[in-house]
Formats: C-alpha cells, structure tokens, sequence
C-alpha cells in the first residue's frame, strides 16, 4: 500500500471508520499534498537535516509480523498491544470497564464513542502544522483511545506498546487520553522495533486532554531502530486545576523530531515537562517544547536532560509563552546536555515571550563535558575512570529521572539507560 | 484692463547684459538611493577610487538583501524617503520651537548646557568644547594615537584604512551593512600604537558635531597588540533628530594582549528605527568589551559581537535596554569562538514600561576545534507592569569537546517585599521603585565614566515618573 490518496480510503475501510473521520483523513491528506517539505530557512527547521527521507518511498500500511516482545512492565490495569500498523489487542481490569474506563483502539472508539473522539482528535494537534502532521493526520493505523471518566482514580499504571518490525514503512500510531473531572491515572506508551537496513517513517503522537482538577502521568518511551525517522508531537490540553505530567524518554531512532507542548487553559492548571534523551552513533535529535499560558494562577516546570556521544548532534529550543492576561504565573525551564565525546554536537535555544509582569519566569541551559573536579574526586577515591564517569552520567540522569510520574516507569527508564551507558 | 507684460528676469540674462554667475556643483540633497546619488556622495567627499567602487558594489548588495524576517517589524521603513546625505549646512533645517516639549523637559532635568542642548536637538550642527579637546588631541599625537572622524582618516591614513575598512563587516553581511558602506559618513576612526594605553576615554563627546553623529555613521578602531582605548560613544541626553533611520556600523580589530572598550549610551528620540551593526576581531590573550545601554529610539536591533579567533582572547558583553511606550529594545550579543581556550560572557539587563517591549537575542558559536572554551549567558528582564513584554531568544551551538556553556534568565517584576521594605521606611512607592530599577542596572552604571552614570541614575528616574501603577 504506497503513500497515496487511494491508501488513505482504504485505510478507512479496513477500519470501518465512520464518514467524519474518513473526511478528517481526506482533508489532512490534501493538506500533505498541497505544503512542501518545511523550508530550512524557517527558525524551527533550520538546524533539522532530513535529507535522504523520501516519504513517497514508505508503505502506509504494515501488517502485524514479528515476533511480540515481552511487555516492559509488570501489573499494569490495562495493556493494548498494537503490531505494525494493525489496531492493537486490549486487556482492561474488569472493575476499570464497570467504572467507565474506555480503553480501545482508536480506530474502534470513533465508531463507538463518537462523542469523546470526534471534537478532540487533531484539535490539539493540528494536521496542518507541518507536512509530517498532515501525513501522520491522514494516514494514521490503530492508536489509542484512553477515557477515564470523573473522579475515576486508577491506581497501577496503563500501557500501551507498539512494536514494528519490518523496515520501508509507515508506522504512524496516535494516543488520545481524555481525563474526566478529577480522574488521576498513569499511562506509559512504549515505541519498539528492532534496527533494521530499510529506513521507516514513524510518530507517536500523543493528544491529552486533562479535565478539571484532573491529574495525569504520560510517559513516552521512545525505542524505534535505528532506521527510523521519527516525528511526533505530544501535547497536552489542561483545565482549571488540572495537571499534566508528561515525560519523554527518547533513545532510538536514526532521527527524532519530537514536539512537546503544555497548553495551560484553566486557572490553577500546572504541567511539567520533563525529558531525558541519549543520543549516540550518528542520531540527530530535535526538541521543541512548548509552555503555554494561556490563563492566569497556571504553572510550569520543564527540564530536558540528555547525554551526546560520538558525532550524534541534538538540538533542544524551547519557549515559555505568557499571554497577557496569564498573571501570577509560574514558569520554569531548563536544558542540560552533558557531552561525551569530541565530535558531539548541542544546540540549545531556551526562549522566553513574556506579556504579563506579574509573573516569574526562569529560564538555564547547559552545554558541558563531565566536570573534571568531580572525575577528580571520584578517582582521588580509588575508582576507575571508566566506572567514576559512569557514575557521574547516571548522577547526572537521576535528577530528572527521579520525577517520572510513577514508579515501574521510573525503573524501566533506569535499566534502559543503564543499558545504553554499557 | 492692461495686462502688465510678463518679464522673465532669467530669461536671456546672460546675452542681454553679457554676465553670469559661475556655475558652482552644488549638492542638492535628494531623496532615495540611486548610484547617481552614491556617486555625488563620493565626489563630493573627494574619495579615491576604490571607495567609490565599494559604495557602488554595497548599493548593488543592498537592493539585493531581504530584510530580516525576525525581530521588530521592518516593512515600514520607506527607503526612497529617506536623505542619504546632507552637509551639516543643510541639516539646520530645525529651529528650537520645533523641538518637542518632552526632550526640552528632560535637558532641564538633566541640567544640560544651552549650546549642548541646541547641538543635541539638532538646532545648530557644531558643538565644540575646544579647549578640552585640542589638549587632549595634542597629548594623542604625541602618543601615536590617531582620533579623528572617519572621512578624514580616510584622506590623512589611506593605507592603514583601506587594510581594515570592511573586512571585519563586509557590505554582504547583511542589509543594513550593505547600506551603511553605500552611503556612510563620518564615525570616529581610531588606532592605537603597540604598547600604548590610553588613560582617558576617548568619546566622541568631545568633538562633537554633525559630522560625527551622522545617520550612517562607520566607526573604525584598531589596536595594536599590547594597547588600550576605551571609547564613548553617546550620551545620555535624549539625541533629537528628524531622521527616521540610524544604521551605523562599528569594527574593531583587537591585537595579540591588547583591550578595548567599546561604551555605547544610546538615547535617540522615539522616532528613530537604530538598526546598527557592531562587530570585533580578537586575537590571543586580547579582550573586547562592549558595554551597550540603549535608552532611546523606536526600535533599536544592535547585538553587538565578538570574534575570538586566538586561544587566550576573551570576549564581554554587558548590555542595558529600557523600553517605554511605543519603543521595541531588541538588543543582545553574540560572541564566536573561533579558537580553543576563549571566554566570553554576556550580561543583559532589560526593563520594560508602559507597554514597552525588550527582546534579548543572542547567539553563542563554539567552532569545531575551539575546545576548553567557556561561556556563560546572563539575562534578567524586568517588567514594571502588565502592558509591557519581555523576551528571551538565546541560540547556543557547541561544536567542540570540553566546552562549558551557560545560560540563564529571569523575568520578573518589582519585587513586592523589596518595594514593601522600602515604602516602611517612609520612602514612596515611586521613588522606591526608582530606587530598585537604579539598583537592577548597577553593574552597568559602575562601568559608566561617574557623569555618564550621575546622568543616567537621573534619566531613569525621569523615566519612572507617574510610572506608579
């Protein structure tokens, strides 16, 4: 199936979508025909090489192959496991389905739930953005819908996994979490696939839309092979008094172009946005973060954390936006890049618009090596190099790794960059 | 009625009474930029050859560039409006009646001499306090040191000028540099000898005239290795001009163990788009300081930059902006490390006012090779009621190993506990906050010359007035 209009149509039957969604998919595909690959010469593209991605070359369909992996955390209330570009398998705690939780494929919820899906899927992320959102808009396979009613509390976190594992494809999934008024959960959405020599155009896209008074954890773990060109966007919608907790955790991927965005709508709302990347080999990644207030008495916290190596390059930019009447808000936002090699490349451009004077704002970034007095001290103590900055690195990592929402994503992330310092 | 016969006087003058008046080149001042009026610049000025030919490559450059897509609002700019040049004879064309009610206001306050106010609000082009100046200038000579306007460096110093004019900015930089060496004129030319300190700042102050503060003034310093000159530019008062556009551009070579300061108090009036390019070259073990404070003008763009191409040079930045009503301060640094082993810091302090708008833009470059450099970005901004904005646009590239790279802002307003601590001990609310905004520009007032900085202290608090709220 190629990257064509006729795909788009089939995509839609295969599913059974309802009309307004195969309208949805018709007008996002004549956006991604209609705007050219971003201009380079635009701010936000500069610095972003996608020379040798060819999206016409990608199918836009992969069936489920490959063996399953195994899930990455144990007790979880709800698992949907999606294969390629198949609309995944779901398991959900009886007790969650009598309280109203609906967990399901997306593609299956906008037959059935019409009314939670039809007025929020893309509002928040437009398909207009870039020619990568209309692709992603049109051509998006299985997906999530997670809706918690009000005051609905889940204790064990929810999960969704999505594994592919043949190259050349399109692998385009999209979670849309609705919390009710005073719903409090944890979800962890988990992005697989082995490396492989054909390169595959994927996202993860992820749209939350946090109800008043409302608390949410959103974890993304971002484990594509390193033949994947990744471009997603996550953003979160948040009411009076809600709050968001999204934290990003990009490892793989040849490429990752990843969007972040807080939009504080609702007095009291709060959202920190915390990310850790490695990157290594020749990875390129991309942040852009957004934290939006819209509205006054709203906080944010941010901070990105991540380690370079060998000629990986990455560029962090990230703006704190305060409209005009967004008094007493609270902002912050930090960039941290620890670079371990000679030929690693950090670009990090903390941005602040600020309408409003009653607020607080702070904003740092970093670039550094290893701090040579602490290596000092640590070998002044008898401990290797090798294993002193190691340590360090891992030092370096807990301070953002210690605020991931819930605990079996705290220890997941830890074995993962374990894993990744050998 | 008789209609009286029409009598052309002019008409046939010379064959009728045999006499004429000798035909004189006079230039008559036109609007808009074109190589004929490029040319007429150049002749006029007596220029040598090849500065013609730069002025006409740089027009030619300049009608090619874009103008910059970030930033403040360019589009309104009328190029074809504008007086590219005009003697300072012509320049009288204001009268002191003429001058706002605003700018008279803030002479008084700040105590400014009579002839120095006329000079400053544009009513008579000359200012000269010649007694200081012929001293001192007798003490430069006897130094080595060259001090003198642009255009007559170029006349009295070809081969030092032609070595470094435009290399340090070349026209293709960007489009307002293109225009600056189309048409510039006047500027402070300055170099100073191998080993030379030059004890006193040097300030265009005190040779002031309309040469010096032309619209499209071209600054050109060069020190040799081991010297040292500090530089003046500016001054506190409000500079009244009817000019629309201000576009400078200031180079600066800094040799092997010298330094340089570069202060700059910029106090346009509001009508005035400052669009200005500054740049300096720093080799090993040198230093470049720039300290930029800009009070005045609509829309101020300047980023004032450092190159450090040996190991050892270091670079500074420490800059001021205020915007009030109507005014867009968008200010900042940039420093290039070229080579490994440099340092730089930028310090930016912003305030903003009854809807005013500071922007800080800056850019830190660590090249490929430039290893163990460091790097450390300060900006605070302070808002002093809900009208105003602040922003904050650092761009930081490292591309080099063992680099440390820092940045940091703040926004914020009048701290309540500040403000509440002062007003218990009987001070009032506005005096307080005058008090406060003095003290949030400090460190850029302490580098001042003590009258620069008397005078500043003042001007903020002209600036505060009524501005409780």
């Amino acid at each position: 199936m190629p990257f064509t209009k006729e795909s788009v149509e089939e995509i839609a039957s295969l599913h059974g979508e309802p009309d307004w969604l195969r309208t949805r998919r018709r007008e996002a595909w004549e956006v991604y025909e209609r705007i050219g690959l971003p201009d380079r010469s635009e701010e936000e593209w500069r610095r972003v090489d996608f020379k040798g991605l060819d999206l016409e070359t990608f199918a836009a369909f992969e069936p489920a192959n490959g063996a399953a992996p195994g899930l990455p955390i144990e007790g979880a209330a709800g698992v949907l496991q999606q294969r390629g570009s198949q609309p995944g398998q779901v398991e959900l705690e009886e007790e969650l389905r009598r309280k109203g939780v609906i967990f399901m494929p997306l593609s299956q919820a906008a037959k059935e739930h019409p009314e939670l899906v039809r007025d929020r899927l893309f509002s928040e992320v437009k398909a207009d953005r870039d020619k990568f959102a209309a692709a992603h808009a049109a051509l998006f396979s299985g997906g999530t819908l997670l809706y918690v009613p009000d005051n609905v509390e889940i204790e064990r976190p929810i999960l969704g996994q999505y594994w592919s594992s043949g190259g050349g494809a399109a692998i385009l999934p999209h979670t849309l979490i609705v919390a009710g008024r005073n719903a409090r959960f944890n979800y962890l959405d988990e992005f697989l696939s082995p490396s492989l020599d054909e390169p595959a155009f994927t996202s993860g896209s992820a749209e939350i839309f946090v109800g008043e008074g409302a608390a949410v954890g959103y974890v993304s773990l971002q484990k594509w092979g390193r033949h994947a060109y990744q471009f997603a966007n996550q953003r979160a919608h948040i009411a009076k008094d809600g709050s968001a907790r999204i934290f990003n955790v990009t490892l793989g991927g040849r490429f990752a172009k990843v969007r972040c965005e807080a939009n504080l709508q609702g007095h009291g709302a709060s959202a920190e946005l915390k990310g850790v990347y490695f990157a290594s080999g020749d990875q390129f990644f991309d942040f852009h973060t957004l934290q939006d207030h819209q509205t006054g008495d709203t906080t944010s916290d941010l901070l990105f954390k991540g380690a370079l190596e060998d000629t990986a390059r990455v560029v962090y930019a990230g703006l704190i936006r305060i409209e005009k009447g967004a008094a007493h808000s609270d902002a912050y936002q930090a960039n941290r890049n620890l670079v371990l090699s000679d030929h690693a490349k950090a670009t990090s451009i903390p941005m602040l618009e600020i309408d409003n004077n009653d607020v607080r704002c702070t904003h740092g970034a970093t670039v550094g090596p290893v701090d040579p007095m602490s290596l000092w001290y640590l070998e002044s103590r008898g401990i290797p190099t090798a294993t002193a900055t190691r340590m360090i690195v891992q030092g370096f990592f807990g301070e953002v790794v210690d605020r991931i929402p819930f605990e079996q994503a705290r220890h997941l992330v830890e074995e993962e960059l374990e894993a990744r310092l050998g | 009625m008789a209609v009286a016969p029409k009598i052309n006087v002019g008409d046939d003058y010379r064959e009728k009474y045999g006499f004429f008046d000798p035909e004189k080149f006079v230039f008559k001042a036109k609007r808009g930029l074109t190589d004929e009026v490029i040319q007429e610049i150049s002749w006029m000025k007596g220029e040598p050859e090849w500065m013609t030919k730069l002025r006409l490559k740089s027009h030619a450059i300049f009608k090619k560039k874009k103008l910059p897509t970030w930033g403040a609002d360019l589009s309104v700019i009328d190029f074809d409006n504008i007086f590219y040049f005009l003697k300072s004879t012509e320049k009288q064309g204001t009268t002191w009646d003429e001058v706002p009610e605003d700018i008279k206001r803030t002479f008084d306050k700040l105590g400014i001499p009579e002839a120095e106010r006329k000079f400053l609000a544009g009513v008579s082009a000359q200012y000269e306090s010649e007694v200081v100046y012929h001293s001192l200038h007798q003490k430069l000579t006897d130094q080595g040191v060259v001090f003198t306007d642009t255009d007559t460096a170029l006349r009295e110093h070809p081969d030092l000028f032609k070595e470094y004019f435009g290399t340090i900015i070349p026209p293709a930089d960007n489009k307002f540099a293109a225009l600056n060496t189309a048409v510039w004129s006047g500027g402070s030319f300055i170099y100073v000898p191998k080993g030379v300190h030059v004890d006193i700042p040097l300030q265009a102050y005190f040779r002031i005239n309309a040469e010096n503060m032309g619209q499209f003034e071209r600054t050109l310093i060069i020190c040799d290795e081991g010297s040292f000159v500090h530089y003046i530019e500016g001054c506190t008062a409000p500079i009244y001009t009817t000019d629309s556009l201000h576009s400078a551009v200031v180079e600066i070579i800094v040799k092997r163990n010298a330094r340089c300061r570069y202060t700059t108090i910029q106090n346009w009036s509001t009508n005035v788009y400052n669009l200005v390019t500054k740049r300096a070259v720093v080799y090993a073990d040198a230093t470049m300081e720039w300290v930029d404070g800009n009070l005045g003008s609509q829309i101020t763009m300047k980023y004032p930059s450092v190159y450090l191409m040996e190991p050892g040079a270091k670079g500074d930045v420490l800059s001021v902006a205020f915007a009030g009503k109507g005014q867009h301060q968008d200010a900042g640094g940039k420093m290039i490390h070229v080579a490994p082993n440099t340092t730089s810091t930028i310090t930016s302090k912003s305030i903003s006012k009854g809807g005013g708008r500071t922007s800080y833009r800056g850019h830190v470059k660590v090249y490929p090779g430039a290893n163990h450099c460091k790097s450390f970005v300060k900006c605070d901004a302070l808002l002093l009621d809900d009208e105003s904005r602040s922003d904050t646009y650092p761009y930081n590239d490292v591309d080099a190993e063992n680099v440390t790279l820092g940045h940091e802002a703040t926004v914020s307003k009048v701290s309540d506990e500040q403000l509440f601590y002062l007003m218990s001990r009987g001070i009032t609310q506005n005096e307080a906050e005058t008090m406060i905004v003095n003290g949030f520009i400090e460190p850029f007032t302490k580098e001042l010359p003590l009258e620069y900085a008397v005078e500043l202290n003042r001007l903020i608090q002209l600036e505060m007035e009524g501005s409780v709220g």
